[in-house]
């Protein structure tokens, strides 16, 4: 497996990187939507308060000046009643009101009431004047009006269903000086309420207290009289203004536009000045804020995507460098290096897997060196020799030793006749026969050679006694090996079991070449204790003359006198040991030296 | 039809010059009629001059089709029908007989009737607040006035006894305003001698009959007729040391005593307005006929020096024109 197969092969089923950008994300994005949120609501509603109030003083305005239009023209008249009737006026009179006409355009129509409510002079801009006529007006709404209230403003006609006239009345200061009731054509607001704008695209129009359209700037609406559809959405605008208690509101005008729509009442003639503004223009400052701040926050929200997507690849990196590295150390690439300087705790992670593979490769070491230790030592002997780092028992050195060899008599012959398999089982169990007994007296194994072996002690690792460690050991394995030996006898091979025992300084070390060496012990005690097994027959332990000296009286021998051994010079003495049950009683057993190397070591 | 995203992107981009373009090169066609002659009413620059207080530039963003029938009533359909074939956006006309004749023949072509009497009672209109159809423009105040005049005319020459009103007897609108003049004269006690005329040569007529018989004074109604031989008119009472009284205050300028009718400018700035709405997309239908709200008495001071006549004060004081 590879390293990169780590991410692939166990993708998480809810990865850190999608939670940790999810979490980064929302910390910057949560407040900032919250923020403007809350900014765009409350922007709304103090640019409504704001608006409301802004277009009720340009209402005011409005009414102001339509306001200051009426007065004109009242202050105009005024003129018209300083004279007292009689006394030759009438020609001043007439004079006053002629200079009136040419003063105010709007002024279509002049009667002059006198002080007993008869009229005098009836001036018009289109008929022939009337001086005289004796008309009764004492019970005109105009005269009763004046009388009462100095100015009086009647309502608004129609005139021929189109224009919009009003009758206007005031009274002299003196019930003498008579009253002049004045009929103005409205139609003449245009001009005014036409050069009232409102915003960008906002006016201004008037409406009587009935609802009847008095001035508009678009004067055909205003001329197409009673029943216009487009006038009652200005009547409604105005029933829903008085209905909100003159707030200023949305509604639709004459053009279907949606307005914001407020009111000022002119107290005069009881009309109402309305100013309207395109709702979409009123609130164009604050849509325009709330594109910023849209803008805003999708800047935002992009810049904390960025932000979370690089903080939290940041902290997803070093963790795919960690699993990749855990990967590749568990591949067995124990020299892998996991390089992370984020300078926070998953560097430390990181040293930490490094150095737990560096503990990796020295555990798999050592497991490797016992491995090949255990080629030729028992196992507790090949662990104590790699745990205590006593390796130096290896190195090569003189050192006395008993050499041990021992095999089978008659395996040749019986190699031949038997099947591969009847021989290597018989082998086989052999071994496994002499293998537990070897490792309990911790022996050293230097070779197998087909049905013998070579073993040693007392090198690498020294042992007490090591002589009659060795008689011992060969006592157990002659009564280990006996019994097979018996039950192959009786099946008519004629094959036994010899041992030969050497003592004397040898050259020991490991042999061998990379990977493969083996134990051994090079000097004439080999050759000597190989000779001796040569000679050795069934059942028999053939011991030379310094182990014999070794073990004393330990055990009883039985001198088998100087024999001249094939190879060897000089004859030498050979002692055979001869097994008895009191001698295994003297023994201490392989159980026992351990218990004894034990304490020796601790 | 499907579109591929190019083509979208390049239809976008090629629109945007294309409709600023289209703005600026919009040029609207408004075509002038009058029964009258060249560089009368609508066709004076005076009525130009409204269109530009409008911002329309004569030649950038519109165009006028100028159109003066000389008094050949029977010209007007011919010119109503060239205008309609032309495309025009709206037409204006100036009197009764040219309103007529765009009611008759514009079909949908907008029509703005000026100077053509009361458009509700020639029935060119169904009322002032809704006048239906594709007609709209500016209503006259036209009989009642006449009656007026006399009484200006009474107040200014207070001698004036037996007055001459020289009128178009073809033109029933015109013989309204005669027939006004003489209820009125009749109420005040004076007299009224009718000098109706059809055709340039009846003045002739009339004069002579002013040289056997000498009125005091002259009215003389304002159509295209006797516009038409306003100098001859003027020229004869300067002649004749006859103070007159006409309708409006143009002829006034030309030499006439004095005038009283209503303002002609605001006249022409009713009309080129309702042409504006009409050219912005206003339906003629929803355009109530405007009555002219404004009145001028425009006196010829020189004139009345030569006739050897001193001006009232109640005239002078009223006198919105005064020529001096």
């Amino acid at each position: 497996m590879s390293a990169h197969g780590f991410s692939a092969a166990r993708r998480p089923r809810r990865p850190l990187f999608q939670k940790y950008f999810i979490v980064l994300f929302a910390a910057v994005v949560v407040p900032l939507l919250a923020n403007g949120a809350s900014e765009a609501w409350f922007g709304y509603h103090d640019q409504k308060v704001v608006l409301g109030q802004r277009l009720r003083a340009e209402a005011g305005s409005a009414a102001g000046k339509i306001q200051g239009f009426l007065d004109h023209i009242t202050d105009q008249l005024q003129w018209t009643v300083q004279l007292p009737w009689g006394n030759g006026s009438d020609e001043r009179h007439r004079f006053d009101v002629l200079r009136l006409m040419r003063q105010v355009p709007a002024v279509v129509e002049i009667m002059l009431v006198d002080g007993n409510g008869i009229e005098r002079l009836h001036v018009s801009r289109v008929d022939p004047d009337d001086v005289n006529n004796g008309i009764d007006r004492t019970n005109d709404p105009a005269v009763v009006g004046a009388r009462s209230d100095r100015i009086w403003y009647g309502p608004v006609t129609l005139y021929a269903g189109s224009e919009p006239h009003m009758t206007v009345a005031v009274a002299g200061a003196r019930a003498n000086y008579g009253i002049t009731i004045a009929v103005v054509n409205l139609k003449l607001i245009w001009d005014l309420i036409a050069s009232i704008h409102v915003g960008l695209s906002g006016d201004a129009f008037v409406l009587d207290r009935a609802g009847q359209l008095v001035a508009h700037p678009d004067i055909s609406l205003v001329l197409r009289g009673e029943n216009d559809p487009a006038a009652a959405r200005l009547k409604e605008l105005q029933q829903a203004t008085v209905a909100g208690g003159g707030e200023a509101i949305e509604g639709r005008d004459a053009e279907r536009r949606v307005v914001i729509a407020a009111m000022a009442p002119i107290s005069g003639p009881d009309w109402m000045a309305f100013v309207e503004e395109p709702a979409s223009e009123a609130f164009a400052p604050l849509r325009a804020a709330l594109w910023r701040t849209a803008m805003l926050l999708l800047a935002g929200a992009v810049f904390a995507a960025t932000l979370a997507y690089l903080l939290a690849r940041r902290m997803i990196g070093p963790i795919r460098l960690l699993g990749q590295g855990a990967a590749a150390i568990g591949a067995g690439h124990f020299d892998h290096k996991i390089d992370i300087a984020t300078g926070d705790e998953l560097e430390s992670l990181a040293q930490r897997f490094n150095e737990m593979a560096g503990e990796l490769a020295l555990s798999q070491e050592r497991s490797e060196r016992i491995a090949r230790l255990k080629r030729f030592l028992a196992p507790q002997v090949a662990e104590l020799v790699e745990g205590s780092g006593q390796e130096i028992l290896l190195d090569s050195h003189r050192a006395e030793v008993v050499a041990i060899f021992c095999d089978l008599r008659g395996f040749t012959s019986f190699s031949h006749a038997a099947r591969p398999e009847v021989m290597m089982g018989l082998v086989q169990e052999y071994y496994e026969a002499l293998g537990t007994i070897i490792t309990r007296y911790e022996a050293t194994l230097t070779c197998f050679m087909g049905d013998g072996l070579m073993l040693l002690l007392n090198a690498p690792v020294p042992c007490p006694n090591p002589a009659l460690r060795g008689v011992q050991m060969g006592l157990e394995m002659q009564a280990a090996v006996q019994p097979l030996m018996s039950r192959w006898q009786a099946r008519g091979h004629a094959i036994g079991f010899g041992m030969g025992l050497a003592k004397g300084p040898a050259i020991v070390g490991l042999i061998g070449y990379e990977g493969r060496s083996d134990y051994t012990a090079i000097g004439n005690v080999v050759n000597l204790a190989s000779r001796i097994c040569g000679v050795a027959e069934d059942g028999q332990i053939l011991i030379d003359a310094a182990v014999a000296a070794e073990i004393g009286d330990e055990l009883p021998l039985m001198p088998l006198g100087s024999r001249m051994l094939r190879g060897l010079t000089e004859a030498v003495s050979v002692f055979s040991v001869r097994p008895t049950d009191s001698n295994f009683a003297k023994l201490p057993s392989a159980n026992a030296l351990a218990v004894q190397r034990n304490a020796r070591q601790s | 039809m499907p579109l591929s995203r190019r083509t979208v992107v390049a239809a976008a981009l090629a629109s945007l010059p294309a409709r600023a373009f289209a703005q600026i090169a919009k040029v609207y066609r408004v075509g002038l009629v009058t029964i009258g002659g060249p560089d009368t009413t609508v066709l004076s620059p005076a009525m130009a001059k409204e269109f530009a207080q409008l911002g329309y530039i004569e030649g950038k963003n519109i165009e006028f089709e100028r159109r003066a029938a000389q008094g050949k009533s029977d010209r007007l359909p011919g010119i109503i029908d060239d205008l309609v074939a032309k495309h025009v956006d709206v037409i204006v006309t100036a009197s009764y007989p040219a309103a007529a004749a765009a009611k008759e023949r514009a079909g949908t072509t907008p029509v703005v009737v000026t100077f053509s009497g009361d458009p509700v009672a020639t029935g060119l209109a169904a009322s002032l607040a809704h006048p239906g159809g594709n007609i709209t423009g500016v209503s006259e105040i036209a009989a009642e006035l006449s009656a007026k005049r006399l009484a200006v005319l009474k107040e200014a020459v207070p001698s004036v006894h037996a007055v001459a009103v020289l009128w178009n007897a073809d033109d029933l609108g015109m013989t309204l305003r005669y027939q006004a003049a003489e209820v009125e004269a009749e109420r005040v006690g004076m007299l009224i001698v009718p000098l109706g005329v059809r055709a340039p040569d009846d003045f002739d007529t009339a004069f002579s009959e002013m040289t056997k018989k000498p009125p005091d004074a002259i009215l003389m109604v304002t159509d295209v007729l006797t516009t038409l031989n306003r100098k001859r008119v003027i020229d004869f009472a300067a002649e004749h040391h006859l103070p007159a009284i006409y309708e409006y205050a143009n002829l006034v300028h030309d030499g006439g005593l004095l005038s009283y009718g209503p303002d002609q400018r605001s006249i022409f700035e009713r009309a080129a307005g309702l042409a504006n709405r009409i050219l912005k997309g206003a339906k003629p239908a929803d355009l109530p006929l405007e009555r002219p709200s404004r009145f001028e008495l425009a006196i010829n001071l020189k004139t009345a020096k030569m006739l050897g006549l001193t001006f009232p004060e109640s005239i002078v004081v009223r006198a919105d024109d005064v020529i001096e």
